[in-house]
């Protein structure tokens, strides 16, 4: 090889060398020890929805403990009312003209909408998501992940946990065999059961309502895979006027008669532990067990779900633009990702609301594939056969689709 | 004049009463239950676990006085939030009163062009909705920089406050007789001992039921705190919220009769001066 | 006096610093959001098309209209029935009789409570599922929670009227408790003397003389429960829907466009409670000239 040619070569080797040790773990960070003497010392303030004491709770001893004594980071959990209040304080502070490290929220527990808002109007610090030691077990190529409400995650949140909508039923009132198992056997059930169902209404604050009604648009029609994808305003015309009249149909055998609905979870479990109705919603791989031992539910509460188009998702964290400690909040998402810490999430003794954030086929230590294990087998009987909640796995699609169906099914269904 | 009463009236009071206290009861029962599902009429399982996860009472086991202590000093969310509410609210009834009691006196013993105006500006805050203003003041607190901060959470306070402070203390001075202090300051007494001695006792029925207003308003702030403390100052109310949003109506019962307790409590220690024969409410009239 | 000019203005400026600024400084900044005005998005414009939508568009017209409706109806049913509740027990309470101080602290137990715990303790108790509900299981008289009426969580709002007479009871009780001492018997004895009947006291001595203290607090029960929001959205139905539910769940919606009709209606709200409001002094003014 002549000389010339040897110092090409050493150049184009030593480029690519410098690009991969320079490349950035995160905006302003170059490598992962960086963001670790960062962010020591230091507080991360985590806003998430506060509504559940076991939640909380599982954050603070599951995280705070590790963040403290790995990273001497103090994490400080503000519980809100719901997401949106984050996203509108973010929204303020930009208004206000807050930057740089002068804002006062690190990390949001959040997704769908609340995500594409802060995301769309460049209001969220990132990519960051990619450089996270532990977004090795992410299954980044699984559009169920990188894609949330149909819309680019783009590295700007980074997984925590994931639910699948299912339902509940008490076993002293009903059996498993007689739930319906799909939305035609469901409309049967109604007219049987004359005042013992309702759903949700969807709306803000009731997002489950509206997976409960887009699931009825991909049975009738046929399936949930030409829903994938961008918005379709044909396709949504088609079938809208059908789920729209299948909704009315049931009015009069619903409770209430359908004069109103349950705005949210809370009120839905209270319709069902009381007895006004026999079914309730469920997102949690547990099925039942989180309400029942929260004891919102009857003990004899369990779970079911129908054998297709049982919406799952993800949900994540996000950074704003303007977090006062970023480095600390790189930590944190880290370390929810944890092989470890995520099985502490799925076993139910922790109490913990929702589902795996990893993928638990990429995690090879022998410490975190035992703790996997062990929680995969101690799901507890109020949930459902995992293996039908996974066959009945399909993910959500266009964030459009949210906002037209809350708005179509208050006109067409609540005010007829 | 007859003293004698209707049976039926007196009947009807007592069944008023019972209706008024019906939902005590049903929060009293459910903080103590578990799992009080219908039709159970009694809790068939009674039990503190609201008040564990609260973490008010210690878990099974460590029920002793350095279990509480333990418990209490590791500063969980609820004893930051009582901390907080407790000094909030009495921090803006003393400034409220202070600030509201020349306004006061100048609006019930004064007349002057404007004054119908002014006053209609003084009560406006109880008449529109918080959500008209608060959203528009955090902005402006966020720019000035007082988002998130103890003093900043006390000053918004004053805002919904300072009506009920004010008209209160109007209503006072508008029965009050000022020829007392004259007489005490032909008699030779300097202001302040004019104020100590003849002003203070008169008025102090009246600043009681005033104080009491405000620290109620203050008590009670949801939005405002929510706002304007960014997340950063936690109080009951916020507390009180995000337990009532997770549905489970034995913690929610559990956390409102923390919070109700106390008010109560001030509440029945200041009945004597509001049932009493006092000119603070009858100032109302006024106005 | 120049003096005495100086001591009103020094007097009068801190609450009116406070209020001016704070209060009527982020109303400003709604009204402008309420026009479009949001720089975070870069949206300049000025515009009346939030209040177009909110009152007008096919999608908000039928809801708004029918909350103005039940608004209305929900705050005047509760401000009149609360003073009514009030006057009556204030009446019947400063008589002698057995338990009267255990009655007077019940009926002012409410003013310290704070409206959302009034709203879940009428859930408790009042909704198909509550303790009532259980208790006339429990006797026989029902066998599901379907068959106890509806009292809460209603299309006619009867569960929020019943939620504010509750709380608002007790405000009208301490007031008119406190004139009624203040006042003494003198009035009433005189009338019952000259031969007028308890009702005539009633209607000619009593009422005038506690009508302005019941006015004023009126208009403050009347404004705050027509603006007010954890009430009716616990205790009201999805439609129709009490308008400041209806501000909140546009606050609620992560587009950021509809911050502006939730900022509209809120502007809305805060007008139709003023023009009550002046339309109240312009009575109470014609009346004193009338007397």
């Amino acid at each position: 090889m002549s000389n010339k040619f040897k110092i090409l070569t050493l150049a184009i080797i030593s480029l690519f060398f410098a690009k991969l040790v320079s490349a950035e773990v995160a905006p302003g960070f170059n490598s992962w020890d960086d963001v670790k003497a960062a962010a020591s010392g230091d507080k991360v303030n985590v806003y998430m929805w506060g509504g559940s004491d076991a939640i909380n709770g599982f954050v603070d001893d599951f995280y705070g403990a590790p963040l403290k004594a790995d990273y001497n980071v103090t994490l400080n959990r503000v519980g809100i009312a719901g997401t949106v209040d984050a996203v509108n304080q973010v929204l303020s502070e930009k208004e206000a003209g807050i930057t740089g490290d002068n804002g006062s929220i690190d990390l949001i527990w959040i997704n769908g909408e609340n995500f594409w808002t802060l995301k769309q109007a460049d209001l969220l610090y990132g990519p960051f998501a990619a450089g996270l030691p532990n977004s090795k077990f992410v299954a980044w190529d699984n559009p169920a992940v990188n894609l949330d409400f149909g819309r680019a995650v783009d590295g700007m949140e980074s997984p925590w946990s994931s639910a699948q909508f299912h339902f509940m039923y008490d076993s002293a009132r009903n059996d498993y065999e007689d739930m319906p198992r799909n939305y035609g056997f469901l409309t049967k059930w109604i007219s049987d059961n004359p005042g013992r169902f309702t759903y949700i209404r969807p709306g803000k604050g009731g997002f489950v309502g509206t997976r409960f009604v887009k699931q009825i648009f991909f049975e009738l029609s046929g399936g949930q895979e030409q829903w994938v994808g961008p918005y379709n305003e044909e396709l949504y015309n088609k079938w809208a006027p059908k789920v729209w009249a299948l909704l009315n149909s049931w009015e009069a055998d619903l409770h209430r008669s359908g004069e109103t609905y349950p705005t949210n979870n809370a009120e839905m479990h209270a319709l069902f532990a009381n007895g006004e109705v026999d079914m309730s919603f469920t997102q949690s791989p547990r099925g039942a067990g989180p309400t029942n031992s929260a004891g919102t539910t009857p003990p004899t509460a369990r779970a079911f779900a129908f054998y297709n188009n049982m919406i799952g998702d993800f949900n994540y964290w996000a950074i704003p633009y303007n977090a006062p400690n970023k480095a600390a909040a790189l930590l944190y998402a880290n370390v929810v990702l944890e092989p470890t810490l995520q099985a502490a999430q799925v076993q139910p003794a922790n109490g913990f609301c929702c589902g795996w954030g990893i993928s638990t086929a990429k995690v090879t230590s022998a410490d975190g594939v035992a703790a996997i294990q062990d929680a995969q087998n101690n799901l507890g009987d109020a949930a459902e056969d995992q293996g039908i909640l996974a066959r009945a796995l399909v993910s959500d699609i266009a964030a459009e689709y949210q906002d037209k169906i809350e708005a179509d099914w208050q006109a067409n269904v609540l005010l007829k | 004049m007859e003293n004698t009463l209707k049976k039926t009236n007196i009947y009807a009071v007592y069944l008023g009463a019972l209706i008024l206290i019906l939902p005590l009861i049903a929060f009293f029962i459910n903080a103590f239950s578990f799992r009080w599902f219908y039709p159970q009429l009694i809790p068939k399982e009674l039990s503190l676990q609201a008040w564990v996860r609260l973490k008010l009472i210690p878990k099974e086991g460590f029920r002793s006085l350095d279990g509480f202590l333990d418990l209490w000093l590791s500063n969980p969310t609820i004893i930051k939030a009582l901390v907080n509410s407790v000094t909030i609210g009495v921090i803006v009834t003393i400034v409220s009163i202070i600030i509201a009691l020349p306004a006061a006196r100048v609006l019930g013993l004064l007349n002057f062009r404007f004054k119908k105006l002014i006053i209609f500006i003084m009560v406006s805050p109880t008449i529109l909705p918080p959500i008209a203003f608060v959203l528009g003041l955090n902005i402006n607190f966020i720019s000035w920089g007082f988002s998130g901060s103890f003093w900043g959470v006390c000053l918004v306070h004053l805002v919904p406050i300072m009506p009920y402070v004010v008209l209160t203390m109007t209503g006072i001075f508008a029965n009050y007789n000022p020829d007392f202090e004259h007489q005490a300051r032909t008699l030779g007494a300097n202001k302040f001992r004019t104020f100590y001695l003849i002003t203070l006792p008169a008025i102090a029925p009246g600043m009681v039921v005033a104080a009491l207003f405000a620290f109620l308003v203050s008590w009670s702030q949801y939005l405002l705190t929510f706002l304007i403390g960014a997340g950063k100052i936690m109080t009951l109310p916020l507390l009180v919220f995000s337990t009532a949003s997770s549905g489970n109506p034995a913690l929610t019962a559990a956390i409102s009769i923390v919070f109700i307790f106390p008010a109560i409590v001030i509440l029945y220690f200041t009945s004597k001066f509001v049932s009493g024969d006092s000119s603070a409410t009858s100032g109302f009239g006024k106005i | 006096m120049g003096g005495d000019r100086l001591k009103i203005v020094l007097s009068l400026t801190p609450p009116l610093l406070i209020i001016g600024t704070l209060f009527f400084g982020g109303i400003l900044y709604g009204f402008l959001q309420s026009l479009g005005y949001q720089p975070a998005i870069q949206k300049y414009d000025i515009n009346f098309d939030a209040y177009y939508n909110v009152m007008f568009s096919e999608r908000y017209a039928k809801l708004f209209w029918s909350g103005l409706a039940l608004n209305l109806w929900v705050s005047f049913v509760s401000t009149f029935l609360a003073a009514a509740f009030a006057l009556f027990g204030a009446l019947t309470i400063r008589k002698t009789f057995f338990a009267k101080k255990f009655c007077n602290f019940i009926f002012s137990l409410n003013l310290p409570m704070p409206h959302l715990v009034v709203a879940v303790g009428m859930i408790f108790v009042f909704s198909q599922s509550g303790l009532l509900a259980r208790f006339f299981t429990q006797i026989g008289f029902i066998a599901s929670p379907s068959e106890f009426p509806i009292l809460v969580k209603d299309k006619y709002g009867f569960g929020i009227i019943l939620a504010y007479i509750w709380k608002e009871a007790a405000f009208f009780f301490i007031i008119l408790m406190s004139v009624l001492q203040s006042l003494g018997e003198n009035f009433e004895e005189l009338a019952q003397s000259l031969g007028a009947n308890k009702w005539q006291r009633f209607r000619y001595v009593i009422l005038p003389l506690v009508m302005p203290n019941l006015f004023s607090a009126s208009i403050i029960v009347f404004a705050f429960s027509f603006g007010a929001y954890e009430v009716p959205a616990i205790l009201g139905v999805n439609y129709p829907q009490m308008l400041p539910v209806m501000a909140f769940e546009f606050f609620l919606n992560p587009d950021l466009n509809a911050r502006s009709e939730g900022m509209a209606l809120s502007m809305i709200i805060a007008m139709i409670v003023m023009i009550l409001v002046v339309i109240y002094f312009w009575l109470t003014q014609a009346k004193i000239r009338k007397d």
